[in-house]
């Protein structure tokens, strides 16, 4: 009998739970769609995303936008693919920039122009420059997002230590080399003056920065590239410059990947090194890192040539078109609601990535930020001074990643001393042999 | 069925009987082969769909180029193959592979076993060193490439920081490309030592104390001990930890993964690795397809080759 009496109160108990739940799932669901959101932000990124889907579900009454992280950038790509089509595919989802081309040509998105002529949303006041990457002969395939650009960290503080004028905001190389080697000299080889990390990703800028198109057909903005260039003059110049260094002894070499980055910042914050080159999305890291003053310059150039300014990087919002009509408006609102001038100050201030609305530097969160930090808005005005042309749009080609590892291999046996020309001439051949088989596997002429 | 066999018929005759054995087998193969589909059924059904057809799959895509969703595409027969074994890059990878795969098996087999004769000795506080030689086991990955990495970091490492104090030549352990594969080489031994250890050292437990005694009563010394009785007594556990430790050096990717990321100049990129790679990020899958075939070949016949040339020589 007490074992009966025992298993009556567990059923009530368990009804009493279940029930309240159910009918609040039932509410909720009838008077909301659903609108799944596929993202690969960690860290504060992700808290600020949640955050964001707070604010807009509190907003509204319509939808429901459910935020789920999927992992890293490159295994989110295939899980977009590999799902469309099916009832598990997100509504609206976050994909990287090296991506674009492919996710293009895959067909599997609604272009954000549709949205944008139909509501005549002003997309003008988002950057020009983050726009240009995302979009293809004036359309709008999805909303730049998560946008940072590379820039020149140095310790400002240990420059005025140990006597150094600081660099100037727009850079040369041999500017850079001059400053390296004094703090090289000045702390008897203790800091170590400057680092690049391998990182195809740099390669790539120095193309850009110097107006050379990676890819035929202008980086893939008027066709879909055939043929692809590494070994250039604006390479072959920066990697002189890394060299010179190297030899100089003011170099140090971290490797590649993310533990080379993580290796960079430790030492940066511990002031064993003075200058490295960096996405802007670290900013937050290292003014939350060291009580040092932080200095910021733009990405440097090569001397005697005016710098075209450098691509953006990270990632954009898409919205899939295999969704219903009121589902798909959803994730439009969405998007909207995360590109106003105060939501895009918050992600700034929340993350280190760009602020895209051109409102935004008023906001008061990030002045606030740039009167504590100064050198904080370098990033946004590098990103704001930049006219947008092709070269400097990011190359729209699928086998992008191929190229960022062809590019940093050649840049790893450049470092270690392997003659410059060979090795990119090496990297080059790999890549074009990688866009022909591409080419022939997905038919493109 | 016996029943309806004609009850006058001859069953001296040879033709008969055989009839009759042919009817009595081929009724209990019905019967038995109703159990062998109800055991085997539910377990062959799972290893078709989640082993032999991906297998098959994995066969059929290294024959074509793939799209941009991973379809196959173009059929290019062997040339894939071909190519691969004509990439210089593909071979440098075959060779980091196998020198990285003999260097973590050898030196974890050694070191393991010098461990576990080490914490065979009856001292005071040898149980705390056992703990500690087995604690490696339950570290997972990403902690203990952490905690290289923190190691092997040329500004505050330790390793830096021992080189400035004693004025060595720095050594840039993840970067530069001569040092980067003997920084993972020391990483994963380290990580495979609590497990050889511990299976080593209860291998060496078990050994009855009597044939000690009578090899000390006549007067053999301890290293002939070891090499006379105790190592041939536990070569299956010996040979056990050869076989395991091989194949989990050739499946080796956590660490590559966190430590270097297959660089620098590919000197750590690995075998498995470059699967993923042309799989996952560089959405080749047909390559990689190619790559894991081979990959599947190699540890096959090495496997293969272990059990005929050692096989022989443990003493079960």
């Amino acid at each position: 009998m007490v074992f009966k009496h025992e298993r009556c109160w567990f059923a009530l108990t368990m009804l009493l739970l279940v029930l309240p739940l159910g009918a609040c799932a039932r509410s909720e669901a009838a008077s909301r769609t659903p609108v799944v959101f596929w993202h690969e932000m960690t860290g504060p990124g992700q808290e600020q995303l949640k955050q964001f889907a707070k604010e807009f579900n509190a907003s509204q009454t319509k939808y429901r936008v459910e935020p789920q992280f999927e992992g890293n950038y490159n295994e989110a790509v295939q899980k977009i693919l590999h799902t469309h089509g099916t009832s598990a595919s997100p509504a609206v989802f976050q994909s990287m920039d090296v991506s674009t081309s492919q996710l293009y040509h895959a067909k599997i998105g609604t272009p954000m122009q549709h949205f944008i002529d139909r509501d005549h949303y002003d997309i003008n006041q988002t950057s020009p420059v983050a726009r240009a990457f995302y979009s293809q002969n004036g359309n709008q395939i999805s909303m730049p997002f998560n946008t940072s650009q590379p820039v020149l960290y140095y310790n400002a503080s240990l420059l005025k230590r140990l006597g150094i004028k600081a660099p100037p905001v727009d850079p040369s190389y041999s500017d850079i080399t001059r400053v390296a080697k004094a703090i090289s000299a000045k702390s008897h080889g203790k800091v170590k003056g400057l680092t690049v990390e391998e990182y195809g990703w740099l390669f790539e800028q120095f193309m850009a920065n110097g107006n050379e198109h990676l890819a035929n057909h202008e980086d893939g903005r008027t066709g879909i590239p055939t043929k692809v260039q590494l070994n250039t003059p604006g390479t072959q110049a920066a990697m002189k410059w890394v060299r010179e260094n190297i030899q100089a002894g003011d170099f140090i070499d971290y490797g590649a990947g993310s533990q080379a980055e993580s290796n960079e910042i430790a030492a940066f914050l511990a002031g064993k090194l003075g200058i490295f080159i960096q996405s802007s999305a670290y900013i937050s890291q290292l003014l939350a890192g060291t009580k040092d003053e932080l200095g910021i310059t733009y990405y440097p150039h090569q001397d005697g040539k005016p710098r075209n300014g450098v691509a953006v990087g990270g990632a954009s919002l898409w919205i899939s078109n295999d969704k219903p009509k009121d589902v798909q408006q959803g994730a439009w609102e969405f998007v909207k609601y995360v590109m106003t001038a105060k939501a895009q100050a918050q992600w700034q201030a929340a993350t280190g990535y760009l602020a895209l609305n051109k409102d935004s530097q008023k906001q008061p969160i990030l002045q606030k930020l740039y009167k504590q930090h100064p050198s904080a808005q370098i990033p946004s005005q590098q990103l704001a001074t930049i006219k947008a042309n092709t070269a400097n749009s990011g190359v729209f080609m699928e086998g992008v990643i191929q190229e960022r590892n062809l590019a940093q291999t050649a840049m790893a046996q450049i470092y270690n001393g392997k003659d410059i020309n060979k090795a990119l001439a090496i990297a080059e051949k790999g890549l074009n042999r990688t866009v022909a088989s591409t080419n022939q596997a997905n038919h493109y002429k | 069925m016996l029943e309806s066999l004609p009850q006058n018929s001859n069953l001296q005759d040879p033709d008969v009987q055989s009839a009759l054995v042919q009817i009595t087998t081929s009724a209990r193969w019905r019967k038995d082969s109703l159990y062998v589909t109800l055991f085997l059924g539910p377990s062959l059904l799972l290893l078709s769909v989640f082993v032999f057809w991906p297998m098959i799959k994995t066969l059929y895509l290294s024959l074509f180029l793939t799209d941009n969703l991973g379809h196959a595409s173009v059929f290019v027969g062997l040339s894939n193959y071909v190519n691969l074994f004509k990439d210089p890059a593909y071979l440098s990878s075959l060779g980091a592979t196998l020198l990285y795969v003999i260097a973590v098996s050898v030196l974890t087999i050694v070191l393991g076993m010098l461990l576990a004769v080490a914490a065979q000795q009856h001292l005071q506080g040898i149980r705390f060193f056992r703990t500690i030689f087995s604690s490696t086991m339950g570290i997972s990955v990403s902690v203990a490439a952490i905690f290289w990495l923190f190691a092997f970091n040329p500004s505050v490492g330790v390793f830096a920081q021992i080189s400035q104090v004693l004025h060595l030549p720095e050594i840039n352990w993840l970067a530069d490309p001569h040092f980067a594969l003997l920084a993972v080489i020391i990483t994963t031994v380290w990580m495979n030592l609590g497990f050889t250890f511990l299976i080593l050292f209860g291998a060496l437990q078990q050994l009855p104390s009597s044939l000690f005694e009578a090899a000390k009563i006549a007067g053999v010394n301890k290293t002939t001990q070891f090499f006379k009785i105790s190592l041939p007594l536990i070569s299956p556990t010996l040979f056990f930890v050869l076989v395991v430790t091989l194949i989990d050096a050739f499946k080796s990717f956590g660490l590559i993964d966190l430590m270097t990321v297959g660089g620098p100049n590919n000197a750590t990129n690995l075998l498995v690795y470059r699967v993923y790679q042309d799989a996952f990020l560089n959405g080749n899958y047909g390559l990689a397809s190619t790559e894991s075939v081979i990959l599947t070949v190699i540890i096959a016949i090495i496997t293969l080759l272990q059990f005929k040339l050692l096989g022989k020589r443990v003493n079960y």
